[in-house]
């Protein structure tokens, strides 16, 4: 049996799974300060009538990181920077607080300019006096060669002992020392809090007699270990988006294209799923109002929901943004669009007078009739979300391709439907296909789909390698691992240490099962020329094991 | 009307997956180095900035340009259509406000393209400029262009292009012909006889210096820019000035570049050479787009740069004055130069001369013919032969009627189109009409007696 829990903003869905049936279904309100009791009185409920060494598997998707960086309770983080030539960031304001370290490190992982050791014993002492608990070192081009991060992080620790110091290899090898520094620096902050949660949640199912193992669900929709999240907090950021995605993923398991609409009380979530696989956003999760390099599917968050305020304003009919309760029909205040699909459908949603009676009381204002209120009122939230359905698919297409044969092949994608997540859904999402002429998929698991999503999806491992031949060494991302190669490395040879690699991970990570399922995403290849000879090879190859659904799960009987 | 905008625009389009031979200067791994700098130094997150996708460009785009042989297809592959669809891009993002300038970082580059393609030359095909500048004048009637060439090479397609063409002023300065390919760009290239002025070339000595291209910038390209009162100002940006080019022997640094475009501030830029493609490409490149979008390049360097790189030889600056001098003088007498070619000529100008293409070793003879007309900049007819060309021998003929041509004119042009192509034997493999007023291209074959619409 595997259990689901989704912690959202306002209500912790969970789901108990076992071989094709969802065996029970729990939503509670989320007391946000108090995440680990709304985790286990949802927990609590699943486990009725259940033996507890019958669940194999408990994922959790949370909010924790992503509330400590809304309410800007991270730790007060030191953070250092080795910029070398470009961007002149200290006048850019990037990070006031930033300290800058001399050294400089080239595209090929050369240094063209050293540490200066003085400097950074002189910043120490500054980082000790100000009280810092934590830093982050980040150099420009660390994912080549990681040897200045190293040396400083060293030099910081020789001078106080017991500062905790994260690396910007440790977080990404993507190419990108912007959003690899506000990672980096995330990471550092929230590392301590999300230790604490991951203690206490462990300790708390182990002592509810749980001994099968905890997963996270990360932005990117893969899982991880709990234990292996310790160092990778930030990881855990938008999994709520990325558990509905997965939910949408693993209740239609096919080759086609939909569009995941999430419909909340006051937002709406929109992403992707071409062709059967989700969609990443290209410039990764924003974290602090800034770009970082944790991977996340392409979610579209608009402002209005199924139980937005619907308003008179004198002029025109307005939707939201806030909402000022539940819709009428289940003794909310005030009209609400759910309300006018209520009217319309004659109650299938609930209180069909209160629904009439709250939707009245506008219709007034606006001299019109109750019926055309409701109408219109659909007609504007399909329309709002068909219109940004659009945008997305171009912001998609409009995305920057770097070959000839990207470019060519990359054919206009249409949606074949529209898949409807969260319990508003089933109210909309009919009228939205129908206006974007594709079909409407409702499922019954619709309302809890995002703690299926959490409870199915498998884990994901993604590592990047950059090999040069010329000048003999690799480079792995995260663990910065490098080594020696031979002038002979060829791409073949590349793409074996990648893989090997990558079961290597996928072992220690208690994953080996899935290393089978690897597929390469890069694989690039370019001579190295000077003059008219080639004098080495560079290859970047990138693989992963990509989102998913685990081999137990055996899709969902209505 | 435009709205103002505050963004950059970016093409990135580096065609890593294309190249004209495997250890070619103009290979795969040209761009790859940018691309590291680019992409690490996190640029393109920045507000300033926002990328485009390149688009492939439509035959019709380059046949308002080129007369290709046998056809465009042949000539255009599609890594040459994205490189010129890029530019078009930035050139519809410009002209409807989304940005205040582009930077298209394309390749392959163009600007040693003619208008008669037989081949590859100098690394050329299409000439993506005049391509975007054709779709300029026609999709939004624009009309006066200026062209400025900063590439280290001669850009001869261009100015054979514009030639003619008293409205596109374009400006090239290059190292000197006699030490460099294509060994042309002369100052006494100044025009055709009713174009007299609007083509300025300047020669640099090898070894110019930051000082001296700013030099050259300050007392020449920008008084006539501001003279000439372009719609809009185009950069061919080639990089390979630069200290560490492999195929050139300039002193130009990326700061340098930085400093020349934010001077110069051209709408849109368009990448040309440059094949110091470790050493000088990934930090010009960010120096260009950094002055673009108004971002201190303060900390912008190469590795092994020094100060005194920068500064030039008091020579050298002496010589370059006395070609600045020169030419402005051109410049400022330009309609009496061209009130006085029109007098002293007939009822044409002929000129007839020999291409050479480096890169596919094709030899073409070509005579052409500009009519002198006293209403309009007059309509060219050009006859070229070319030697060794891949697809075999070509003869060719082409009528090409300028936008402002008079009525007359046009008429005489289709007149002789029509009548050329129904002559009774095989006088030429293909027949070309560029009819720019109508917007309309033509291309006849005599051997299956098939007419084709561009």
């Amino acid at each position: 049996m595997l259990i689901g829990i989704d912690v959202g903003g306002t209500f912790t869905d969970g789901v108990l799974y076992h071989e094709g049936s969802i065996l029970n279904t729990v939503k509670k309100p989320t007391v946000a300060r108090k995440l680990q009791e709304s985790i286990i009185a949802v927990l609590e409920e699943l486990l009725r009538g259940v033996k507890e060494k019958e669940i194999s598997r408990v994922v959790l998707s949370t909010t924790l990181v992503t509330n400590l960086l809304a309410a800007g309770q991270e730790e007060k983080t030191a953070l250092l920077l080795i910029p070398g030539p470009g961007l002149n960031l200290r006048r850019m304001n990037f990070f006031p607080s930033a300290y800058f370290l001399k050294g400089a490190i080239d595209f090929r992982g050369r240094i063209t300019e050293p540490l200066d050791r003085e400097e950074i014993v002189e910043i120490a002492g500054q980082i000790k006096a100000a009280g810092f608990r934590t830093a982050a070192v980040v150099g420009k081009f660390s994912c080549r060669n990681s040897s200045h991060e190293r040396q400083a992080a060293e030099i910081l620790q020789e001078r106080i002992p017991d500062l905790r110091v994260v690396k910007g290899f440790q977080v990404s090898g993507q190419l990108n020392f912007l959003r690899r520094a506000v990672t980096a620096y995330y990471t550092a902050a929230t590392m301590d809090k999300w230790k604490g949660f991951a203690t206490d949640i462990t300790s708390a199912l182990r002592k509810r007699g749980l001994v099968c193992p905890i997963d996270i669900l990360k932005a990117d929709g893969g899982t991880m270990p709990l234990e292996a999240s310790l160092s990778h907090p930030c990881e855990t950021v938008f999994s709520g988006p990325a558990a509905s995605v997965m939910g949408a993923f693993a209740l239609t398991r096919d080759n086609r294209t939909s569009v995941v609409v999430d419909i909340g009380g006051t937002t709406s979530d929109l992403a992707l799923i071409l062709q059967g696989q989700p969609l990443h956003a290209s410039k990764g999760a924003i974290l602090g109002g800034r770009y970082s390099s944790i991977r996340s599917f392409a979610v579209r968050s608009i402002a209005l929901g199924g139980d937005s305020a619907i308003r008179w304003t004198g002029k025109d009919i307005e939707l939201g943004p806030d909402r000022l309760g539940p819709a009428a029909c289940f003794g909310g205040p005030a009209a609400t669009p759910t309300d006018a699909v209520n009217y319309l459908e004659g109650g299938i949603l609930g209180s069909l007078s209160s629904s009439e009676e709250a939707l009245g009381k506008v219709s007034r204002q606006a001299g019109m009739a109750v019926k055309e209120l409701a109408e219109s009122v659909v007609a504007m939230v399909t329309g709002r979300l068909a219109a940004e359905i659009k945008e997305m698919f171009k912001a998609w297409e409009q995305e920057p391709a770097y070959r000839i044969w990207e470019i060519i092949n990359k054919q206009k994608v249409k949606a074949d439907r529209i898949v409807g997540i969260g319990a508003a859904a089933g109210a909309f999402v009919p009228a939205l296909a129908g206006r974007l002429n594709c079909e409407s998929f409702v499922h019954a698991y619709s309302p809890v789909a995002n703690a299926l999503g959490a409870a199915v999806a498998r884990p994901t491992v993604s590592l990047l390698l950059h090999v040069d031949t010329e000048n003999g060494t690799y480079h792995l991302d995260r663990e910065g691992l490098a080594g020696e190669v031979s002038y002979h490395f060829r791409l073949e040879d590349a793409k074996k240490l990648a893989l090997q690699q990558l079961q290597r991970i996928a072992g220690l990570r208690g994953i080996g099962q899935y290393a089978d399922r690897y597929e390469f995403f890069r694989e690039e290849q370019f001579n190295i020329i000077r003059g008219w000879t080639t004098c080495g090879k560079l290859f970047d190859i990138g693989i992963q094991i990509a989102p998913g659904v685990i081999d137990e799960f055996k899709g969902v009987q209505a | 009307m435009k709205k103002k905008s505050e963004k950059t625009g970016l093409v990135f389009f580096p065609a890593f997956d294309w190249a004209i031979s495997p250890t070619h200067p103009e290979r795969e791994e040209r761009l790859l180095y940018t691309r590291d700098q680019l992409f690490e130094e996190g640029i393109m997150d920045l507000p300033q900035i926002v990328q485009y996708q390149p688009r492939l460009a439509e035959l019709k785009d380059i046949a308002r340009v080129h007369f290709c042989v046998p056809d465009i297809e042949a000539q255009a592959g599609e890594a040459h259509r994205i490189a010129a669809g890029g530019a078009l891009v930035l050139a519809d993002a410009f002209m409807t406000g989304k940005i205040k300038n582009g930077f298209a970082l394309i390749r392959p580059p163009g600007h040693h393209a003619m208008r008669v393609v037989h081949g590859n030359r100098g690394f050329c095909n299409i000439n993506n400029e005049p391509v975007m500048v054709e779709y300029l004048r026609q999709k939004y009637g624009l009309q006066r262009i200026a062209i400025v060439d900063t590439d280290v090479h001669h850009g001869d397609g261009t100015q054979d292009i514009y030639w003619h063409d008293p409205d596109v002023l374009f400006i090239s300065f290059h190292q000197d012909g006699r030490t460099l390919y294509p060994g042309s760009g002369f100052a006494d290239e100044t025009g055709g006889p009713l174009a007299q002025g609007t083509t300025l070339n300047v020669p640099l000595p090898p070894g110019t210096t930051d000082e001296g291209i700013l030099f050259v910038l300050d007392n020449l390209v920008l008084p006539v820019l501001e003279e000439f009162q372009p719609e809009i100002v185009v950069n061919s940006a080639g990089q390979d000035n630069h200290y560490t080019d492999p195929l050139a022997n300039m002193s130009f640094s990326a700061r340098g570049y930085a400093r020349l475009n934010e001077k110069l501030a051209p709408d849109i830029a368009v990448l040309e050479g440059g094949y110091s493609v470790e050493t000088a490409l990934p930090y010009v490149n960010m120096g260009i787009i950094m002055a673009m979008a108004g971002i201190d390049y303060s900390n912008l360097y190469e590795p092994d740069y020094k100060e005194e790189y920068s500064k030039e030889n008091p020579a050298r600056l002496k010589q370059l004055a006395e070609t600045v001098q020169r030419l402005n003088y051109v410049f400022s007498r330009r309609q009496e130069l061209v009130a006085a070619a029109r007098k002293k000529a007939d009822s044409f100008f002929r000129k007839s001369r020999y291409i050479s293409y480096d890169t596919d070793q094709i030899h073409e003879q070509q005579t052409e013919t500009l009519i002198n007309c006293p209403d309009c900049p007059g309509y060219l007819l050009i006859e070229s032969e070319a030697v060794g060309a891949r697809q075999g021998d070509a003869k060719i003929f082409c009528v090409s009627i300028p936008l402002r041509s008079c009525r007359r004119c046009r008429r005489e042009a289709l007149d002789l189109y029509a009548k050329t192509r129904r002559q009774p034997y095989e006088p030429y493999h293909y027949l070309y009409l560029q009819d720019r007023p109508a917007d309309v291209y033509l291309q006849y074959d005599y051997i299956t007696k098939k007419e084709r619409a561009y």
